[in-house]
């Protein structure tokens, strides 16, 4: 028994906290209070830290005496989030951002019983008049890409490198199917998941996969990616398009283009409607026509991409803006 | 379906298994070390993390592969020895002190990896390093011969392993402290003593499990949570294995080339959902552990026992 | 090969001067004075507790000494660890052996000895040696087997071996006798007087009167820590020795009263199960157990007692055959509605299936009771009630002890042993099953614990004994059922000749048979 207790004991004192929440806030002392709760490291280089950096942007731009932020990273599992969310409740915040499609039934839970706090969540759609719902449309720049790419590609074959078959993963990679169909159809996309957001290693390993089957131009999801941009990275005349942030310091020499999420500009429009009394109770879109989603273009690798190509490419993506091409959903 | 079967891409799978199979040799070996004297070391994953964070680091800031080499190797040691002092001078229930490690090296290595490099950044691992000759042997040389000099430490590990435990007094002594720690002390053997040495070993050798997975690699690079469960993989590589570094090799190899199958095998879209090939490097290594475990298995039984003169358990 | 044993002893003597070793609440050697020469055999007699394992554990380097010192050949020694009495030529067999099962005999042999081959092991030139040191002996070991293979009469001279190899010339043996079969104890003794003849010395210990006058040049006895008496075989007797181990005159309290009755209250028919590994225990086993009979089960550990003791209380599924419980099959019920109707069990493992070691004695007495109507009104218990008859049934079985609430943990193995007593006699049992009630208990609780066997079975319950001490089963038994690799090798009469049921215990083995003959007209050494 007494070796139980101190086994416990050992592991309280060795785990130190993972996760670090904001300091306790008086309540009405004007500062507008933002808290994010996000599925993995502020540093991940993908979704996670997009919206880090998004929230930092906005926070930084009204000033640290009239804004501040906390954010919990690292909390895949609902429950904890959920625990998280009610923590900056109580703590007085005023808009609490729940970073992940998995947080849907925690926030709704504590949403109901905090009305004059802002919440927002995504990708989502279920709203209310407290809840902000946000939907990166992942597809449409996929749909550009995968156009792209089905031009550029010298051995017909194009690799996905998923995480798990969900949420944006699928959007983005429908979208990215469809483009290489409407481009050339007898390009071949190979499209597999690692079962993994964060598995690098694996990640890599299914690149280097894709890459053995002739693949010369790959894309994919998650975190995990850093790990397959490794793999595109050793290997010479294969290249990748990103996702979530601009990733190309990541490999200058190997990313044409990435498809970034300007989370600044929808956390501003949160703010904004918040300030304006309007807690929520819409689904906020990122797409090409808001510009909160941007196609960013390596410079380094600016010859890659003949200038015909990318007249051709400006025009098709004036058509998905417009909606002149229909990028479909999978159901 | 039958471009699967080209050579390339059959050399690329076996490669790809040798490569996968590569850490789960290291932290295998050396927790069968570890077991084989009696210690459950659960922390294998925990310090898989700060291996991999400290080499990167030592080796990403000072330019020098080896010195990020040298100081997983001493971040393993230093984790080896506090692992041992909770386990066998505390005599702490090693499966909870295992946890309370694990997660020690998942915060630690996230939190040095904020604070002192804060984003993700990438460099040169330890290169390619075709053995001449060896390389030449049709199929097997570029499977084995044309890769990193890590994944040849590892695999020369195994014979190393299987002659220390079975060929030497030292091995000798590991062995009767994990199953009969009273009749090694009524030899004069330190039951304590052998047992941090087994730990300390078992986990430098897991923190160069870590290291592969960052400086280890071609292009190298440390992210948060890098070993994603692969170290607890290893420890039931051991169980698997029943011990024996040839097991251990079995094991690894096994679920390597499984998952390197899979990976190609959901890129040929057959139509199957995509979790099956997933979980399938688990399932077969399940399924061999259970056909395999008939006949007697003669593990240290004093696995998880602390040892206490004249307390027999 | 000339080291093949070491021709001068280097101990010529051993001197034990006012050694006190204490351990928290027990003085367990109190200012022991003692001197052992080589050459000899050197009995340490006394019962479990009187601290004959401690004292040589002291001399073995185990232990330090509180007070006092060791001496060898005359100058003070300090041992910090058996390394250093090694060192010294004494070498030691402990009671639970200190062998490595998945090792094999070699390796166990070699184990923390110096290679020449350092940082390597050299088996083949240690099997060299071992292989001619086990046939001088006449060991007959096989230096490659794996000692989980070897039967535990092997294990023990497997144990010898390694001291010899070392070139010890004390040997400490605690106990060796408790694991053997009678044949197995008369080849051991043989042995013992090869190493004496050579020039070893050797310490005996036991608690078997009959050994100690056998084979000692010098018998010591210790009782409470202390040496109560030094003699030699010739000039004492059996109830002497037992009259110093005790402290009092032991005369047995108890005694048969008429013969079995002819009514067949257990008939177990072609019972076949499994042990923990799977193994086929108990082959087709049948025999029936009459009114008022003790029915005992000779055999050696291992050959399905435990089995078959297990079976008939349900605690393992049976294979095959039928248990009949007057006239009624058991085999399709639990342990509670076997225990209904009216099965009483002393479990082997006293302490893990006996009792539940944190519980006080009053929660252990009425374990099996609590749930009926005397005890219980509903789902609450009736303290008081419970109180007041567990109280009863400890003092009625003669349990010593500060009170009824101590946990049963703190009890002495006797002790626990009549709180068990206490709780399956309580409760009018039908049919009572007893496996080794009496090992590792003291004289004083073993004769209660006989006196209550053969109380019940003078009132006409039939009692299934299972043990692995002849004497008990010779005294107590109407007749003894042999067990022989999970078979019954026959049932004898309790006055069939030890010999001849050590005969049957292994097998029927003709071997040793010749050896033991030939042991036993070998005169005892005495001077």
């Amino acid at each position: 028994m007494k070796k139980l207790l101190f086994s416990l004991l050992v592991l309280v004192l060795l785990a130190p906290g993972l996760a670090f929440a904001g300091g306790a806030a008086e309540v009405d002392d004007g500062v507008l209070r933002i808290g994010v709760i996000l599925p993995s490291g502020r540093d991940d280089m993908s979704w996670s830290q997009g919206m880090y950096e998004g929230v930092s942007a906005v926070v930084a731009n009204m000033g640290a005496g009239n804004a501040q932020m906390a954010v919990t990273e690292n909390v895949p599992n609902p429950v904890d989030a959920g625990a998280a969310i009610r923590d900056y409740a109580n703590q007085g915040f005023n808009i609490i951002i729940a970073h992940g499609s998995q947080y849907q039934n925690p926030l709704m839970e504590v949403a109901a019983d905090f009305p004059e706090v802002t919440f927002a969540h995504g990708t989502a759609f279920e709203t209310s008049s407290n809840i902000f719902a946000y939907d990166p449309q992942a597809q449409l720049g996929a749909y550009l890409f995968g156009w792209l790419a089905a031009q550029m590609t010298n051995s017909q074959v194009l690799g996905i490198v998923g995480p798990v078959r969900a949420g944006d993963a699928i959007k983005y990679n429908y979208g990215f199917i469809q483009g290489v169909e409407a481009a050339n159809p007898s390009v071949r996309v190979l499209e597999s998941y690692t079962g993994s957001f964060g598995d690098n290693i694996q990640a890599k390993e299914m690149a280097e996969a894709h890459i053995n089957a002739r693949a010369d131009i790959l894309t994919g999801t998650a975190q995990q990616v850093v790990g397959a941009i490794q793999a595109v990275s050793e290997n010479d005349g294969v290249y990748w398009f990103a996702n979530d942030t601009d990733q190309s310091p990541l490999a200058p020499n190997s990313i044409i283009a990435s498809q970034a999420y300007s989370w600044e500009t929808v956390v501003q429009y949160m703010v904004d409607s918040h300030m304006a009394g309007k807690l929520g109770g819409e689904i906020i879109s990122l797409d090409l026509t808001n510009e909160r989603i941007q196609l960013v273009f390596n410079p380094v690798l600016a010859d890659l991409v003949p200038a015909d190509l990318m007249a051709q490419f400006e025009s098709k993506k004036a058509d998905v803006a417009s909606g002149a091409i229909q990028v479909r959903l999978p159901e | 379906m039958s471009e699967f079967f080209q050579a390339t891409v059959l050399l690329g799978l076996l490669t790809a298994g040798v490569r996968l199979a590569t850490p789960f040799l290291f932290a295998g070996l050396g927790e069968m070390l570890s077991q084989r004297s009696g210690v459950l070391n659960l922390g294998v994953e925990g310090i898989m993390l700060i291996g991999a964070f400290v080499s990167f680091f030592v080796a990403f800031e000072s330019g020098n592969l080896y010195l990020g080499l040298l100081a997983a190797i001493l971040a393993g040691a230093f984790m080896g020895l506090l692992t041992a002092f909770v386990s066998v001078t505390m005599k702490a229930v090693q499966g909870i002190s295992g946890i309370g490690i694990h997660i020690l090296g998942l915060g630690l290595s996230g939190l040095f990896f904020r604070l002192t490099m804060g984003s993700i950044s990438t460099m040169r691992g330890f290169p390619r390093l075709a053995i001449p000759i060896l390389k030449d042997i049709p199929v097997l040389g570029r499977v084995l011969f044309n890769q990193n000099w890590m994944v040849y430490a590892a695999l020369l590990l195994v014979p190393i392993s299987w002659a220390v435990i079975y060929k030497t007094t030292f091995g000798l002594k590991v062995r009767s402290v994990g199953e009969n720690p009273h009749a090694a002390d009524s030899l004069g053997i330190s039951v304590t003593r052998v047992r941090y040495i087994c730990v300390v070993i078992g986990s430098i050798m897991a923190s160069i499990a870590g290291a592969f997975l960052t400086i280890g690699q071609h292009e190298a690079a440390f992210v948060n949570n890098i070993a994603a469960g692969r170290g607890f993989i290893a420890v039931a590589l051991v169980y698997f294995a029943k011990w024996n570094p040839l097991g251990v090799l079995a094991g690894a190899f096994l679920f390597s080339m499984i998952d390197a199958f899979q990976l190609r095998i959901q890129i040929i879209d057959i139509g199957i959902p995509y979790e099956i090939p997933v979980m399938l490097p688990y399932i077969v290594t399940i399924v061999v552990l259970a056909l395999s475990t008939r006949g007697r298995v003669l593990g240290p039984t004093a696995l998880t026992k602390p040892f206490v003169r004249g307390v027999h358990t | 090969m000339s080291a093949i044993k070491k021709s001068v002893p280097s101990v010529q003597s051993i001197e034990l001067r006012s050694v006190t070793k204490r351990f928290p609440g027990v003085l367990a050697n109190d200012s022991v004075s003692l001197s052992f020469e080589s050459s000899r055999v050197h009995t340490l007699l006394g019962e479990n507790g009187a601290g004959k394992s401690t004292l040589m554990h002291v001399m073995y380097g185990m232990y330090a000494p509180d007070e006092g010192q060791i001496l060898v050949n005359g100058s003070p020694v300090h041992f910090r660890s058996p390394k250093d009495a090694a060192e010294y030529g004494i070498g030691m067999v402990h009671q639970h052996f200190m062998l490595v099962p998945s090792l094999s005999v070699l390796e166990n042999i070699v184990l923390n000895y110096p290679s020449p081959r350092w940082p390597f092991l050299d088996l083949a030139a240690a099997r060299e040696r071992v292989v001619a040191m086990s046939n001088e002996y006449g060991f007959g070991i096989d230096p490659d087997a794996k000692v989980w293979q070897l039967s535990v009469g092997e294990q023990q001279r497997v144990e010898i071996l390694r001291i010899l190899f070392r070139d010890a010339s004390y040997i400490i043996l605690d106990e060796p006798t408790a694991v053997l079969t009678p044949l197995e104890v008369k080849e051991f003794m043989g042995v013992l007087r090869r190493l004496v003849a050579d020039g070893h010395g050797i310490v005996f210990i036991t608690h078997k009167l009959n050994e100690a006058l056998e084979i000692s040049d010098k018998i010591t006895v210790l009782r409470s820590g202390k040496v109560v008496g030094e003699t030699t075989p010739c000039d004492t007797d059996k109830n002497q020795l037992a009259g110093l181990m005790v402290g009092r005159e032991v005369v047995p309290t108890w005694q048969k009263r008429g013969a079995a009755g002819e009514k067949v209250i257990l008939s177990v028919r072609n019972l076949s199960a499994r042990n923990n590994k799977g193994l086929r225990a108990l082959n087709d086993v049948s025999f029936d157990l009459k009114e008022g009979e003790v029915l005992a089960v000779a055999g050696v550990s291992g050959n399905g007692q435990k089995e078959l003791a297990e079976t008939i209380a349900g605690l393992r599924r049976i294979d095959g055959g039928e248990i009949l419980l007057g006239g009624s099959n058991l085999a399709g019920l639990d342990v509670k509605q076997r225990i209904d109707s009216g099965l009483a069990f002393i479990p082997e493992e006293r302490m893990t299936m006996g009792v539940v070691k944190e519980f006080s004695l009053i929660e252990n007495v009425i374990l099996k009771s609590h749930g009926t109507p005397e005890f219980a009104s509903g789902i609450f218990l009736r303290a008081k009630k419970i109180r007041d008859s567990a109280v009863q049934a400890i003092k009625d079985f003669d349990v010593r002890t500060p009170s009824a609430d101590v946990a049963a943990a703190t009890l002495s193995g006797g002790n626990i042993q009549k709180v068990i007593l206490a709780r399956e006699l309580s409760s009018r049992p039908k049919l009572l099953i007893a496996a080794q009630p009496t090992r590792g208990v003291d004289i004083g609780a073993s004769e209660y614990i006989h006196k209550r066997i053969v109380q019940i079975r003078n009132e006409g319950v039939p009692v299934l004994l299972i043990s692995e001490d002849l004497d008990e089963i010779i005294s107590l038994a109407d007749r003894v059922l042999v067990l022989y690799e999970g078979q019954v090798q026959g049932i004898v009469p309790p006055s069939t000749p030890v010999e001849e049921i050590g005969l049957m215990m292994t097998g029927g083995n003709t071997h040793y048979v010749v050896d033991g003959c030939e042991d036993s007209e070998t005169p005892p050494t005495t001077h």
